[in-house]
């Protein structure tokens, strides 16, 4: 374009048009003056014309504008301007800057943590195509997902899948690591060959595993991590080919992965830490029906999921595909009901339990933002009506209200961007510090959580649209109201006092507000509430008390050092008998799944002469004095002791639950009744009824109470009692922890401690996800009250001032003390009363989000509403309290004097 | 701001069109555009300088009029514009789209 190539060239040229443009308006006044002295004397006319060319100053930017980028060269100006008067008025400074910085700084940190789990892209090629498979059953209760597959499925699926490029399978399982120093609990997978080439990355060092013919040489291979090389294996440059033992096995390192390679199993419950181990699969050949494995595939490119997943349908429904009657941890799909098959994206579903949190958590920051921003607009608005001179007096001299409009709003970005960058700041130190303090378990995470150019960007757009928020407003209105003052200047008269309207917004700003910090501490309470109402659910056990507390140390037994069931036993019986007399302990036992221990194996069972039940029991093989160390209630019948061992007869004891259900005598008539475990690797013989006990919740505090058979454990010969958790009731838990700990070693030296932890750790972790939640938004509710505090204070403080001729008038009139508290504080009782009304009103419309969130709660709960109503009011008359006591001092002669 | 009111108040974008047509007679300096046009409109248009050196200084950005320093009648130096043909053409534009309006707005004030 020409002009812009014009425009381009004032930019050098410059100097030469400013003094063209001078000399050819002294000519214009020359030339003015001359006309003019035709009809009047000389000195008279020169500044006749003067006069008429008037505000020469203004009228040579003005020519000018058309050659400059306007744009920039006032932005310029502006900003320097800006930065001036945040020089000139520190406190007013401060005050924005720290709320813009803890507001954006919030809301860069909940959004660099929401992008990093749920839209950072996973670092694959095209992740957007790697998908999750499970099959899904209309059932009574809704749908039933399973979403783990037996391998023979996987099998068959992986023959025939035309939608897909890859289909690989996963198994997240225990690993140790021995051999190499302490021995080492490591994260692993065990994957199907294929794996890597689905992800479409693999190893660096060495390769991947061998599909095909292949696959059977890398029985015993293994791949491993870039930080597991450089820590357990010492960055050691010839890794690939050497051993190392995994669970007691030696295997051959095969591969390194790159550095930046992670892969975090995602399961059912979320997402596990990044593996550091991956294994071949050993399911191969496996026509067992447990479906354990996870499957992952990429589908081609150009299909969409849906054409997947009807693909996909027709397959699980073919019985030669997938046989029916896999069990999986969620169930068995039934056999003749349609099974749709459904594809999730790996991030969607990893992110699954978290996206509605991080949603939420979202919009509580957005609150906080905005109540952060209406304080900011407060504070500049207060400032501008005290400015309104300097800016009447501005317009007098000609500045056009665009131009005064737009310089304000430079001042506010200018605050904002400066906020901004502490509240960046801010942010990098908030998740450095915290992220390392949440657990996979309450924010499952598959990629990077940083903040990065995406996440910065997003910054920078809300510092411009807070910028926008908290400058428009008042600078329309200021300089409307000033506009007015000029002219009034311009024509001499006085200015007009008076601040009505600028008032009234700032009163509705305050208002907006409190409905905003209401609906936040709502939410709060009513997370607070469910989280009481959850914790005081006992969960059947009494995880400690006068006795002391109970204790767990948690190993697996792999399969190298104990072949077989009879030296599990033995090695579980060598040590509790050691462990019963550490001092300290008052009784221990042992059981395969503790509560709360994350693992739960249930499966079908029968009763000796009666149908066959139509729920499932859990199944715990738990030694002699089990009840008592976890201070389970016996309700008949005797417990297990030590002459229950593998010879004696087989025997059971039942929960309370299963007697409810299946025994309608009472515990009494349970007695002497006989049992029998189905389905499962551990299908029993018919088990013998020796005892009742009391019910528990094994899988946490809000779900029902489990059906449970109680096996002993000397009596169980299946994979299961691989698994074992000693457990001890002890007052002095840390040394027993370590006694127990000392035992174990001196039984099997190489064997990895998998955890040690109290029951009540245990209970506590399991409600650690309604913790976080509560303890997130509680944090920002109470950010926003504080916030919305410092606004009321604001409002009254200014208006006490404001008003300060009024209440002289009044306490000159007789008012009291009392009258004036009462007039100061009765306003802002009706300010927050206002917003109060608004906010409940909002909270109402918005708790339900919260739905899936409580316990025992409903989103509109009566007690958190009333008391969190009567906590806001509260604090809005505290916050007000201090203007109103500076109204009642204000002397009356002297209020008056000063006008 | 308010530069254009009172009796002389312009119709949006005719100053531009005017000075146009008053170049199209022959190259002049700003002081003498605005003589022109006051004495050919009898004093009914005045032409401030506040508005016509910024819109001389628009119209030589879009390139419709060249400037150059010659000698004035008077013997002084002073800046002269010309219209280009860039210029010439945007008067043609300008007289059509104006006489469109005056025509519309008279047929307008003429139905009673």
């Amino acid at each position: 374009m020409g002009s812009l190539l014009r425009r381009l060239l004032f930019l050098f040229r410059r100097d030469r048009l400013d003094r063209d443009l001078e000399e050819e308006l002294r000519f214009h006044e020359e030339m003015t003056a001359q006309s003019l002295a035709d009809d009047m004397g000389g000195d008279e006319a020169r500044a006749a014309a003067r006069r008429r060319l008037g505000h020469s100053l203004q009228l040579r930017e003005r020519a000018r504008e058309p050659w400059t980028f306007v744009t920039v060269e006032t932005l310029v100006q502006d900003v320097r301007h800006a930065l001036r008067l945040m020089r000139r008025d520190p406190a007013f400074t401060l005050t924005a800057l720290a709320t813009l910085a803890l507001g954006i700084g919030l809301s860069t940190a909940i959004f660099s943590v929401a992008y990093g789990v749920l839209w950072r892209p996973l670092p694959y090629p095209h992740p957007d195509r790697l998908v999750i498979l499970s099959a899904a059953q209309q059932a009574e209760k809704g749908v039933k997902t399973i979403w783990t597959w037996a391998p023979v499925s996987y099998e068959a699926l992986a023959q025939r899948l035309g939608a897909f490029d890859h289909l690989a399978a996963y198994v997240s399982i225990e690993a140790q690591l021995t051999g190499r120093g302490e021995p080492l609990q490591v994260p692993a997978v065990e994957v199907s060959p294929n794996f890597f080439t689905t992800l479409g990355v693999g190893p660096v060092r060495g390769r991947s595993f061998l599909t095909a013919a292949g696959a059977a040489e890398d029985d015993r291979a293994a791949i491993v991590s870039d930080r597991l090389w450089r820590s357990a294996l010492k960055a050691d440059p010839a890794i690939v080919g050497q051993s190392i033992t995994i669970n007691g096995v030696p295997r051959t390192v095969v591969g390194v992965l790159p550095p930046r390679f992670s892969f975090r199993p995602v399961i059912r419950a979320g997402t596990l830490p990044e593996a550091d181990v991956f294994l071949p699969s050993r399911s191969p050949g496996d026509q067992g029906r447990s479906a354990f494995l996870y499957l992952l595939g990429r589908l081609k490119p150009a299909v969409t999921k849906e054409r997947a997943e009807a693909e996909l349908t027709a397959l699980v429904n073919d019985p030669s595909v997938v046989a029916p009657g896999a069990l999986a941890p969620e169930g068995v799909l039934a056999p003749n009901v349609r099974t749709i098959a459904r594809t999730a994206g790996l991030q969607e579903y990893g992110a699954g339990p978290v996206r509605t949190l991080l949603l939420v958590v979202l919009g509580a920051v957005a609150f906080v933002l905005l109540i952060a921003c209406v304080n900011v607009a407060n504070l500049q608005m207060a400032r501008l009506t005290a400015r309104r001179g300097e800016l009447s007096v501005r317009m007098a001299l000609g500045a056009g209200r665009r131009r005064v409009v737009r310089q304000l709003l430079t001042e506010t970005i200018v605050l904002s961007l400066a906020g901004a960058a502490f509240g960046v700041l801010l942010a990098r130190i908030a998740i450095d510090l915290t992220l390392p303090l949440v657990p996979q378990a309450v924010l499952p995470r598959l990629g990077r959580i940083e903040i990065d150019g995406g996440v910065l960007a997003f910054s920078v757009a809300l510092t411009l649209v807070s910028g926008l928020l908290i400058g428009l407003v008042p600078a329309l209105r200021v300089s409307r109201t000033a506009l007015a003052d000029g002219r009034a200047l311009h024509a001499g008269e006085a200015r007009t006092t008076g601040d009505g309207p600028g008032e009234r917004l700032r009163t509705l700003l305050v208002v907006g507000q409190v409905a905003m910090t209401l609906v936040l501490l709502i939410g709060a309470g009513l997370l607070m509430h469910s989280f009481v109402r959850l914790t005081s659910v006992s969960p059947g056990f009494e995880a400690s008390g006068r006795d002391g507390v109970v204790s767990t140390v948690r190993v697996m037994l792999p399969e190298t050092f104990f072949d077989g069931p009879e030296r599990i036993h033995a090695f579980a019986r060598g040590v509790l008998d050691r462990i019963r007399y550490l001092p300290g302990v008052k009784s221990a036992s042992l059981v395969n799944s503790p509560p709360f221990g994350r693992m739960f194996i249930q499966g079908e069972f029968s009763i000796e002469g009666q149908p066959k039940p139509d729920f499932d029991a859990g199944r715990p093989k738990i030694a002699a004095g089990y009840f008592r160390t976890m201070g389970i209630p016996l309700l008949a019948g005797r417990e297990f002791t030590e002459a229950d061992t593998a010879d004696a007869s087989k025997v059971a004891i039942v929960s309370e639950r299963i007697v409810r259900e299946c025994f309608p005598g009472g515990p009494g008539e349970a007695l002497g009744r006989r049992v029998r475990l189905d389905g499962l690797n551990d299908a029993s013989e018919w088990m013998t009824v020796v005892g009742v006990v009391a019910d528990i919740r094994h899988m946490g505090l809000d779900r029902d109470v489990q059906p449970m058979i109680y096996v002993p454990f000397q009596q169980d010969r299946s994979d299961f009692v691989r698994l074992v958790s000693f457990v001890a009731r002890t007052t002095t838990p840390a040394t027993v922890v370590e006694g127990i700990r000392t035992e174990i070693r001196r039984a099997a030296p190489d064997l990895a401690i998998t955890a040690a932890v109290t029951m009540d750790e245990a209970v506590a972790a399991s409600v650690a996800p309604p913790r976080f939640r509560m303890l997130v938004l509680g944090l920002f509710a109470l950010a926003a009250t504080l916030i919305a505090t410092c606004g009321i204070y604001g409002l009254m403080a200014y208006a006490v001032t404001q008003r300060r001729r009024e209440i002289g008038v009044r306490v000159a009139l007789g008012a009291e003390r009392r009258d004036v508290l009462r007039l100061v504080l009765g306003r802002a009782l009706r300010v927050v009363a206002a917003g109060v009304v608004l906010g409940l009103a909002g909270a109402v419309a918005v708790t339900r989000v919260l739905r899936t969130f409580l316990f025992g709660v409903t989103p509109t709960d009566p007690l958190a509403f009333t008391v969190v109503t009567a906590v806001l009011m509260a604090v809005g008359l505290i916050a007000a309290w201090m203007p109103a006591r500076r109204a009642t001092r204000i002397d009356p002669v002297e209020a008056l004097r000063a006008e | 701001m308010n530069e254009t009111k009172g009796k002389n108040e312009l119709l949006p974008g005719t100053l531009e069109m005017l000075i146009l047509k008053t170049l199209s007679i022959q190259p002049m300096h700003g002081y003498g555009i605005a003589q022109h046009i006051r004495t050919i409109s009898r004093s009914v248009l005045t032409v401030e300088e506040g508005s016509l050196y910024p819109a001389l200084q628009r119209m030589l950005v879009k390139g419709w009029v060249s400037a150059e320093w010659k000698v004035s009648a008077n013997n002084r130096r002073a800046r002269f514009y010309t219209l280009t043909p860039a210029g010439r053409k945007q008067l043609g534009v300008e007289e059509s789209r104006f006489s469109q309006v005056f025509g519309a707005i008279m047929r307008v004030m003429k139905t009673t």
